[in-house]
């Protein structure tokens, strides 16, 4: 049965999502190859609109299309009565999403890699106990609607999870790194290196008194900053209202050494993809610009509640309605050279990961962590790894006066794009 | 669905060989604010292959196209065999079992019409929306799901088992110029329509509670007594002592094992936590396990002293413990690994009274939000909160998030209320990639010396 075809005759737009995924993860636990996994998943998603009303239904049982395209038109009658259209063919941007190099990668390369991954960090921290999963997929995904838009893509993403645990005495430090691309990359060891230079630095324990000093978030520390701002910009958190930033375009929220923008069209980045999950093209959207807010990222629905168009950056799930989502997220490196921001500080700390990210009120912009990672830094040097600290702040506050963003940036979780940032001032609990 | 899957079993050359399949159904309502999100059905159905090579380690293969078991066999016989484990891996031992497993509910929502699901989620978006004109959104969600399940090994086990699901969610979220503030109320088990009807009351308690934050100042950091309602006391026992338990975070680590000795204080007397899965109508109760095991009372502090931890058959083999049954998996997406089930801290003797009347400056923390644990240190967000002063409850304070070591926290609660319940709430738990699986949590109110409150 044509889905399109038979579900055209009771509906006015359709649109039907093919997705299909092969997954090959190879999973480190305690330093150990325990156990690898082979997964295929498959599945088709309707998305109707019939007598002006949205429907949906998703299925991941092939034989089961029937039942599909009547659980849609069912929904349908349900289904709100926002006007969206879907949309027509447009041209969109060369992307590169997909790389024959990783998806030839055997299955006992990535073991090999694991192992090599290893090696670089037993041998400087025998006492840490590594996880390890390296995961190649190699993604199709097909989307047609009823204007006679077909597109079609590829993907292989390949990233790389580990968590270090090094438990010395009463002394735990626990470290978590991502890193994901779509495009081989001879360099893939980098990460690992840097992680090595984190342990090493961790090593030296210090003390550090509770007050108000300046404070320098590392790319991974700047997710505290990051997350908030990344929801208050989602189109859907300002159709609901609960974006601090709702109504206030054109203003100038942050210190002018803020810029954020989203962007699904970089090469090689896990979010990128010539098109977003409802066939609109990706596009590199400037949200913030020298702390002048600019804009909002939108999908077809909310684009349509606000009557603008939508920005590129619907994602979905197989069983799940498209949402506003981010791409690549990214705050625009400054000018600083990390160097010269460390040498400013005559006591202060550098954040490298914080406790309980993404929990409590965190669209409001405030927050309260303990930091999971950070460095004591004395008369412009780091001195040693600070213990029991927390930090507290409300984004939209702090970062109205930043004091420096540096020249170096670094990818973190795969898809967030971020420099160091220096606050001059913030409150730093100490529980000694 | 037997005879394929009993075939393609016998046809394993692994020292162990599993295979469950899910046939699920499910409807979703939501409502966000005024607008219908979504009201839709979808068919999930799917595999997952398990073989165990004693000498080098777990294979696993899942797949949704299930024509071909056999090759789905092989597959995660050939993964299997590039593992490269240091130790072979046993199993503990458990008994073969063939059971039926059917559902019990009063009014099968599969019977139930959209319309009906869809009318009842809308009433109760309706009392949020019509609470107060400080509601600037809301969130009411209806899910229904209706799985079956077809577990076999390569030992003989048969199970089907039926598993429905019902959930209710609530969340209001108020805001008063740049203040926006938000509640959320949940309920779910495993039972039919009737569980969702009548729960207006729920939905009035988000609201009101919404707005009230709105009037709430942020609490003031620093150490407290804290006295911990059920829902936080549930959270915290499952969050920062309950996964501490499951044995895959000790069984291959030295330093966790030391941490984790049997035997160790780890409170006063007064304190004991089990977890059960065994429990009727609870959330995480199940007969058997994801492997076969059959469900039952795991005592884990007993007297303030640490007793047991929870096993897969793996884990229990390897530390030389009886198995325990909580190897479970949230769907045919992923393997079984060691998970709570229904975790509690048992009654004790105070009452709420006794418990505030001499806190001359504390806090009274109610639900919770989420929150982390990194080993044995926690943080935690309080859904809401008020200040107790001279043994009184005060006014309602916000942004209250709880942190500290788990060992010194759990020594420091000194006080165990007398109102025990279970906590039959909506989410579920999330554990690697694995989430949201349906978990059970109890407690009476407790009350802890010392918490460190972290505030503006």
């Amino acid at each position: 049965m044509d889905l399109m075809k038979e579900l055209l005759k009771k509906a006015e737009q359709v649109e039907v999502v093919n997705l299909h995924n092969e997954t090959t993860t190879v999973s480190f636990e305690a330093n150990q190859l325990k156990s690898s996994s082979v997964a295929q998943t498959r599945g088709t998603a309707v998305r109707v609109v019939r007598d002006g009303r949205l429907g949906f239904a998703a299925s991941s049982d092939e034989k089961a299309i029937t039942k599909l395209a009547a659980n849609a038109l069912e929904s349908a009658a349900y289904g709100d009565r926002l006007i969206l259209k879907f949309p027509t063919a447009k041209p969109a941007q060369q992307v590169r999403t997909f790389d024959q190099k990783i998806v030839d990668l055997s299955i006992s390369r990535l073991v090999e890699i694991g192992r090599e991954i290893l090696d670089l960090i037993l041998p400087v921290e025998p006492d840490a106990r590594v996880n390890l999963n390296l995961t190649r997929s190699v993604q199709s995904a097909s989307l047609r609607n009823q204007t006679g838009l077909d597109i079609a893509f590829e993907r292989s993403p390949l990233s790389f999870e580990l968590e270090i645990d090094r438990i010395v005495g009463d002394d735990v430090l626990i470290i978590f790194d991502v890193v994901g691309t779509t495009q081989w990359n001879d360099e893939y060891l980098g990460f690992a290196r840097r992680l090595v230079e984190k342990l090493k630095m961790a090593r030296k324990l210090t003390r550090m008194r509770s007050g108000n000093m300046p404070v320098i978030f590392s790319p991974f520390g700047v997710l505290a900053l990051a997350l908030p701002l990344n929801q208050g910009l989602n189109g859907k958190s300002v159709y609901k209202g609960t974006s601090p930033m709702r109504g206030k375009i054109g203003e100038k929220l942050f210190d002018e050494k803020i810029t954020l923008i989203d962007d699904g069209t970089l090469h090689g980045r896990p979010g990128s993809a010539p098109y977003d999950d409802e066939g609109v093209p990706h596009q590199r959207n400037v949200l913030v610009e020298k702390g002048v807010l600019k804009g909002f990222i939108y999908d077809l629905r909310t684009a349509a509640q606000f009557g603008v168009e939508s920005t590129g950056n619907a994602e979905r799930g197989l069983f799940n309605q498209p949402e506003p989502s981010s791409t690549n997220f990214m705050i625009q490196p400054g000018k600083t050279p990390l160097k010269d921001m460390i040498a400013s500080i005559s006591e202060g700390i550098l954040v490298e990961g914080l406790l309980g990210l993404g929990q409590g009120n965190i669209i409001s912009g405030a927050f309260s962590n303990p930091l999971a990672l950070a460095f004591k830094i004395e008369k412009g040097e780091i001195v040693g790894r600070v213990k029991d600290m927390s930090i507290a702040g409300n984004v939209y506050d702090l970062l109205k006066n930043v004091e420096a963003v540096s020249q170096e940036a670094e990818w973190v979780y795969g898809s967030i794009h971020a420099p160091y940032v220096l606050l001059p001032q913030m409150n730093v609990v100490s529980k000694e | 669905m037997r005879d394929k899957i009993q075939a393609a079993l016998k046809l394993s050359k692994a020292d162990y060989t599993e295979i469950r399949i899910e046939e699920k159904e499910s409807a979703r309502i939501s409502y966000q604010g005024r607008d219908l999100e979504n009201a839709n059905a979808v068919i999930d159905k799917g595999g997952v292959v398990r073989c165990l090579s004693r000498k080098h380690g777990w294979g696993v293969a899942t797949f949704n196209n299930l024509d071909d078991l056999k090759n789905k066999v092989e597959q995660a016989y050939q993964c299997a065999l590039v593992a490269q484990s240091e130790e072979p891996i046993e199993l503990g031992p458990i008994e073969v079992i063939e059971e039926h497993i059917q559902a019990v509910m009063k009014h099968d929502f599969r019977d139930v019409s959209m319309a009906a699901k869809k009318a009842l989620v809308e009433n109760y978006n309706n009392i949020l929306l019509g609470s107060s004109d400080k509601i600037i959104d809301t969130n009411s969600v209806y899910v229904d799901s209706f799985s079956h399940v077809y577990f076999a090994n390569s030992e003989g086990t048969y199970i089907e088992e039926e598993r429905p699901s019902v959930v209710v969610a609530t969340t209001a979220i108020a805001r008063d110029g740049d203040n926006v503030q938000q509640s959320h109320e949940s309920c779910g088990g495993p039972f039919g329509f009737e569980f969702a009807q009548d729960k207006e009351e729920m939905a009035r308690t988000a609201a009101r509670r919404a707005v009230e934050l709105l009037g709430a100042k942020s609490v003031v950091g620093g150490q407290y007594p804290v006295v911990a309602d059920q829902m936080l006391a549930g959270v915290f026992i499952h969050e920062a002592f309950g996964h501490l338990s499951e044995s895959d975070f000790v069984y291959e680590n030295p330093k966790a094992k030391e941490m984790m000795v049997l035997g160790r204080r780890f409170g006063r007397d007064i304190l004991n936590v089990y977890d059960d899965g065994t429990i009727p109508g609870q959330r995480g109760t199940h007969r058997f396990d994801d492997e076969g095991t059959p469900t039952r009372h795991n005592d884990l502090i007993k007297d303030g002293i640490l007793v047991g931890r929870l096993h897969s058959r793996e884990t229990a083999a390897k530390m030389d413990e009886k198995v325990t049954g909580n190897a479970r998996a949230v769907s045919y997406r992923f393997p079984p690994i060691v998970r709570m089930t229904n975790t509690a801290i048992e009654n004790g003797t105070t009452s709420f009274q006794d418990m505030i009347k001499d806190i001359k400056l504390g806090i009274y923390a109610c639900d919770a939000y989420g929150g982390e644990t990194m080993l044995e240190n926690f943080s935690f967000s309080s859904g809401y909160a008020y200040m107790i002063r001279d043994g009184r409850i005060a006014e309602m304070v916000k942004d209250v998030i709880l942190s500290g070591n788990l060992f010194t926290t759990l020594q420091n609660i000194d006080a165990i209320g007398n109102d025990f319940k279970w906590l039959a709430v909506g989410g579920g738990c999330g554990k690697g990639k694995q989430a949201p699986l349906p978990v059970g949590m109890g407690a009476p109110h407790i009350r802890i010396q010392n918490v460190v409150i972290g505030g503006q």
